[in-house]
């Protein structure tokens, strides 16, 4: 049976929506920082945590206690918080003559735990006889009524039916079916580590499985019918619509339904969600999937799976579920506290006989006691917690004496600031930050230079830059600036030795030009090099590992054993055997249309050349030009003038003819294939038009336009670690996750270009030409800056090149000092150079799961003059990016900023705000249970969820939060108008501002005013940087 | 008389259907130290009156071997802890008929019982700790003793691993010896308790993942440091005894 197009259509377009709220997950090779709640960044902060927190089971603030030490450590701004208490009360009733701000200031400050428990049976009234020690009323009918109508919200509208079934009858089939999903997916998604494939992948997820699973005997061993499912349905649309009504969900709760299935292995479903978008994915190119496909695998397991149970005559359906309910709510309350794991353990095991006799007089029995028992309970615990908290401010006194509406004020007002209690603390975290940098910083702009500096150096607005900025500035004179690690260049690369591209860019954009990577003197492939890939493919294969331990194990242990015990000199041992890439340029200029054709032309000469010596066993001697050339005329049709050289090459005219064909079908050499080749060779390297575009662009976006030094270093940065599925989050998140040093180089080569340097000229940019451009690798791990490309420096600079070298080891070396104790907080401050050491290890140590902190930390955004906040150590908690207003009168640059680093800046900031709350659900958990899934993901064990977030050893130290979770705090230094037009104008950060994902600020530097946005408008602070402690604000017209 | 006689051994040393009988009796009284005192007098009544009989008859082993099996399938699918430890005893005992039929003397037999009760005994007094302490002692309701009180959940790994005749635990070396004995001359009597044995190992993995594992739940008290000590004493004892009993063995 097939269902319509129409409806084929409707379940796809159901899936799409349902699946809006799980964000994308990238391939870990490049990793990108995401916002977990990123598909609810369209509503305010606070309502999308609330639906975040129920749609993905996961927590989204700190518990209390972790609020509380921060409070005792001087980071809450206590002012804010009383500020947060009255702001909460002021549209309520008072309770009686009680100090509610007293009150409700103990319950943050002094109360570890919630105070209001979940109550379902307990009211008021109830728990205030608890409290004078009476009995609680007895009222059936009305638990009875209450209990129905929560059951129906739990069971029908909160869960899939697997899940109400799972619930109701202890099965388990939730877990089951996310076993066999994942199985499944491994299967499909697998991009190389198996060895064993799945068959027919090409035909897409859904179609490939479905006949692998008609097939699986283990399916059948299990008790799973698949076949009676599969059997009259091919597309997964069929499937899908056959699975939704048996199970009998009505159609208008699909996308619900759709969305919990989703978000229940979101890793997964997030990953087939980008891979699906991902056209230009070489993996989605070769074995197309979507979630369509994914939801029809899960239902058609889900269904297989209740039908295991099927003679256990339990409710499997929706309707039976609903019918449950009705008639029988007493077992279906029953059954659902007992497996649903709410039951009071005091009672569980007479529930538990009284379901499996399932006699309806005992039944009904047992129910009722239960409930009076529940009642008793809830209301007794609820209000020995309500004492216990009112003993801690003094007021236990004045319980009892409440009159009962006034109590029931009390329970209401408590309940209602304890579910927005998390808002209070975030908000009152964020003042104390947003003080303590409106403490710092300096709206006195920078003096004039009597002379240039010695160097200039543009780093990434990462905030592992910001430490090593400043130590530079210390140390010299250098002057320092901050700008996306992927200098403005958006640049599809492709390396030497790899023959696929890398997006050097920020995921938001989709570069549109190519450069590739030459040899500069074309060796080949490294004798060591190929004897290590040989021994890998050996311990990849099915049959030859139990070979290749007994032979070479051996050398393995050698390798492991240098690894563990003295890593660092294991390294520097290994660095000399292993070959260094060779001296490499970029092949960034357009091609002409003649160098282009030139170059289809040599490949497919070579092509010929190739397949006659393995296809007709020809000599190279025996090809001349002119065959060469008359073959491939005859391949590409153009003449037939390939049958006058059979008798030379010794072959009939016929077979001559099938290799003709032959060079058209599999060597490619034909019209249609040619022209692609064109396509692509179009869009290698830059048009001159372009590269001064992105020059001037990137010198005018951070101020640089005048004062321009003799080195103008381009410091992209990269991670170094070993044995780290996570190395590339720690890589530069402007260049797609990727190390930024081949965006350094190609900003350096076409700005060091004497045609381009001459239309800087003429546009104003008045760049001496002492000045050289100069590209270098920050290693974030162990702080070194490494220059790249010194053998093209110009001779007059080598003689400076000494002191720069030394400038940044002195710089590198005062960073990993600075650095040191915050990964090894035993360690007492060292020297300089013990510590560049130690940094080092880290960056070779296999064993090492925190190889650094990386952008954990990251709270500031500041857009401005390097000067604003130049003598203010922000200890790597800042995104820079160097900004003047002056030069963008029209604040396009302004916008081009908020656009992609601001956007990028926000995906990292949350990624760590949720990654910490809750490490389990939003984060990725401990890094010594992660295993690498199919080279795309990471699991926990051998199965799980896709892990998307960030693991414990990065935000987490000691079981206590390292990374302190805000909201990015944005500052723009800039006129108040000029601000807030650029933030009008880019339609994404405006939201992002509205809805509170970003607290911005603006520090107009021409009136000394900051003006913060909150509650839907801006608020001015006066002179807020001179005296910005305590928390005042007035409104502002805007 | 000697059915008579039989069948009050087949209660005490509880083969099905009589079984059913100490498991009522077992499930009805809910004071932890008495349990204990039952777990640890039961089989040695059982055994007192096995001492009456000149032998037994063969089939009596193979129905033994079968009541074990089934009380140890049922042990797999309780969440109860108390009746987890009555069907764990019933298993456990009725195996000692196998024994009873090799000819070992009395006190060898006692002592035997005496290795078995007394893990089964002690889970008796920590069923009790865990029903003061959550009002119940039932597996997948709270969970995550392991960080909640730490002391009483390692007692009590230890004390289940005893229980499912890990080494070097007397159960261990009882069981040991039983299949050893079975082997020769009754193979798949040895293949039977070697398939209880697993399926012991199995209900004490379902149990100590039920109440050991999972997140921290709200603070209750530990056992006592004295407490502690003493489990550890008598579970070293244990261990002593089981050391002992190799030799015994060998």
């Amino acid at each position: 049976m097939s269902v319509t197009l129409g409806q084929r259509l409707k379940i796809r377009s159901m899936i799409y929506v349902a699946a809006e709220p799980v964000p994308y997950f990238w391939p870990m090779r490049s990793f990108i920082h995401h916002n977990p709640l990123h598909g609810l960044e369209k509503m305010p902060f606070d309502a999308a945590v609330k639906k975040g927190a129920s749609l993905f089971h996961g927590k989204v603030f700190l518990p209390r206690s972790e609020y509380q030490d921060y409070l005792r450590e001087g980071q809450v701004d206590v002012s804010r918080l009383e500020y947060e208490i009255g702001r909460f009360l002021a549209d309520r009733s008072a309770v009686a003559d009680l100090d509610m701000r007293q009150l409700l200031m103990t319950l943050l400050t002094k109360t570890e735990s919630p105070v209001m428990l979940p109550t379902l049976l307990a009211t008021a009234a109830d728990v205030q006889a608890s409290l004078q020690g009476k009995t609680v009323h007895d009222e059936s009918d009305r638990s009875k009524e209450i209990i129905t109508a929560r059951l129906r919200q739990s069971l029908l509208q909160q869960r899939t039916v697997y899940e109400s079934v799972d619930v109701l009858y202890g099965t388990d089939i939730g877990t089951s079916l996310d076993e066999l999903v994942i199985k499944s997916c491994l299967d499909f998604f697998d991009e190389g580590q198996s060895v064993w494939r799945m068959p027919n992948r090409e035909q897409g997820f859904f179609r490939a499985w479905r006949e692998v699973a008609k097939r699986n005997i283990r399916f059948s061993l299990r008790g799973l019918h698949i076949q009676k499912i599969l059997a009259d349905h091919e597309t997964p649309e069929d499937v899908i619509h056959h699975v939704m009504t048996t199970l009998q969900v009505p159609e208008e709760q699909w996308i619900g339904f759709f969305t919990r299935e989703i978000a229940r292995l979101h890793g997964w479903a997030g990953f087939i969600r980008w891979r699906a978008n991902a056209k230009h994915y070489y993996w989605t190119q070769r074995f197309p999937a979507d979630l369509v496909d994914y939801m029809a695998v899960r239902l058609t397991l889900a269904l297989a799976l209740l039908g295991k149970h099927e003679h256990r005559s339990m409710a499997n359906t929706a309707e039976s579920i609903r019918e449950l309910i009705e008639t029988r709510p007493h077992e279906a309350y029953l059954r659902h506290q007992l497996y649903g794991g709410t039951v009071m353990p005091a009672m569980a095991h007479r529930i538990e006989t009284a379901l499996q006799r399932n006699h309806d007089g005992n039944l009904d029995r047992v129910f009722q006691s239960y409930v009076k028992q529940k009642r008793a309970d809830e209301a007794r615990r609820q209000g020995d917690a309500l004492q216990d908290m009112l003993a801690q401010a003094s007021m236990a006194d004045r319980l009892a004496g409440l009159p009962a509406a006034e109590f029931e004020r009390l329970l209401d007002t408590l309940r209602a600031f304890e579910q927005q209690e998390g808002m209070c603390w975030l908000r009152a975290m964020e003042s104390h930050a947003t003080n303590h940098l409106l403490q710092g910083v300096n709206v006195v702009p920078p003096g004039l230079r009597d002379k240039r500096p010695f160097a200039q150096a543009l780093f990434c607005i990462d905030t592992r830059s910001e430490r090593i900025r400043r130590q530079l500035e210390s140390i010299g004179d250098y002057q320092t600036f901050g700008t996306a690690g992927f200098f403005g260049v958006p640049v599809s690369f492709m390396e030497l030795g790899k023959g696929s591209e890398t997006h050097l860019c920020p995921v938001l954009l989709t570069p549109k030009n190519v450069v590739l990577e030459t040899s500069v003197n074309g060796e080949g492939a490294h004798a060591l090099g190929a004897l290590e890939k040989g021994l890998h493919a050996l311990k990849d294969s099915v049959l030859t590992p139990f070979v290749t331990v007994e032979a070479i194990g051996l050398l393995f242990g050698f390798d492991m054993v240098g690894k563990t015990v003295v890593p660092r000199r294991y390294h520097q041992w290994r660095k000399y055997l292993d070959k260094k890439k060779p001296a490499t340029r970029l092949l960034l200029d357009k091609l002409t249309r003649e160098q282009a054709d030139s170059i289809v032309r040599a490949v497919q000469r070579a092509m010929i050349v190739k397949a006659m010596e393995l296809e007709l066993g020809q000599e190279t001697e025996t090809l001349t030009d002119e065959l060469i050339r008359d073959l491939r005329e005859s391949a590409l049709g153009h003449d037939e003038s390939y049958r006058r050289h059979a008798g030379s090459l010794g072959i009939s005219e016929t077979d001559l003819e099938q290799f003709i064909e032959r060079l058209r079908k599999d060597y490619r050499i034909n019209l249609a294939f040619a022209q692609m080749q064109l396509e692509r060779l179009g869009r290698i390297g830059f048009t001159l038009d372009e590269q001064v575009h992105f020059v001037s662009t990137a010198l005018k976006s951070i101020g640089l336009t005048k004062d321009y030094s003799r080195f103008i270093l381009l410091v992209g940065h990269g991670s170094q670690s070993d044995n780290n599925p996570y190395e590339s989050a720690l890589d530069c998140g402007a260049c797609g996750g990727n190390h930024g040093l081949s965006s350094a180089r190609v900003l350096a080569q076409m700005a060091n270009k004497p045609e381009v340097r001459k239309r800087l000229h003429e546009l104003g940019f008045n760049i001496p030409d002492d000045s050289w451009f100069v590209p270098a690798l920050h290693n974030t791990t162990t702080d070194e800056i490494a220059i790249s490309d010194v053998d093209l420096l110009p001779p007059t600079h080598l003689v400076y090149l000494d002191r720069l070298k030394k400038g940044l080891t002195a710089a590198a070396r005062l960073c990993s000092q600075e650095r040191l104790p915050t990964l090894y907080p035993a360690q007492e401050q060292q020297e300089p150079a013990v510590a560049e050491r130690m940094m080092q290890r880290n960056a070779v140590d296999w064993s090492q799961v925190r190889p650094e902190w990386g952008l954990s930390g990251n709270a500031y955004f500041i857009i401005g003059n390097r000067e604003l906040t130049k003598q203010m150590p922000l200890y790597g908690r800042a995104f820079l990016h160097s900004y003047d207003y002056h030069l963008d009168k029209k604040h396009r640059l302004l916008e081009n900023i908020l656009t992609g680093p601001l956007v990028v800046g926000q995906w990292i900031n949350m990624e760590h705000y949720f990654s910490t709350v809750d490490n389990e659900r939003f984060g990725s958990g401990s890094k010594v249970y992660h295993n690498v899934a199919g080279r795309f993901g990471v699991m926990t064990g051998n199965i799980s969820d896709l892990r998307t977030g960030l693991p414990a050893q990065t935000v987490l130290g000691n079981g206590k939060p390292y990374h302190q979770p805000l909201r990015l705090i944005t500052v723009i230094e800039a006129p108040f108008e000029h601000a807030v037009q650029a933030i009008d104008a880019v339609v994404s950060v405006k939201t992002l501002v509205r809805n509170g994902w970003i607290r911005m600020l603006i520090i107009d530097p021409e009136t000394r005013t900051v003006y913060t946005y909150e509650d839907g408008d801006w608020h001015k602070q006066p002179c807020a940087f001179e005296s910005a402690s305590g928390y005042s604000k007035e409104s502002y017209a805007s | 008389m000697l059915s008579l006689t039989l069948i009050l051994a087949a209660i005490f040393l509880p083969l099905f259907p009589f079984s059913m009988l100490f498991n009522l009796l077992y499930a009805r009284v809910r004071n932890p130290w008495l349990r204990s005192v039952i777990l640890l007098v039961w089989p040695l009544i059982g055994l007192t009156v096995t001492r009456t009989f000149s032998s037994i008859p063969d089939w009596l082993p193979v129905w033994a071997v079968l009541t074990s099996a089934l009380y140890a399938l049922r042990a797999l699918g309780l969440r109860e802890v108390g009746l987890w430890t009555g069907f764990m005893a019933t298993s456990s005992w009725a195996l000692l008929w196998v024994l009873e039929n090799d000819g070992l003397s009395a006190v060898q037999l006692e002592l035997f019982a005496v290795g078995i009760s007394v893990p089964l005994a002690l889970m008796a007094v920590l069923t009790g700790g865990l029903e003061k302490r959550y009002g119940a002692a039932y597996l997948g309701l709270y969970g995550g003793l392991a960080q909640t009180i730490p002391r009483f959940a390692g007692v009590l790994v230890m004390v289940v691993l005893a229980v499912i005749a890990t080494p070097l635990f007397p159960t261990f070396f009882a069981m040991l010896s039983i299949i050893i004995k079975a082997i020769p001359v009754m193979p798949y009597l040895a293949m039977g308790v070697g398939l209880v044995w697993m399926l012991w190992s199995w209900a004490g993995a379902k149990l100590l993942q039920g109440l050991i594992v999972g997140p921290k739940q709200a603070a209750v008290v530990d056992l006592g440091m004295a407490n502690m000590w003493a489990y550890v004493a008598i579970l070293v004892a244990l261990v002593m005894g089981g050391v002992c009993w190799l030799g015994v063995m060998l």
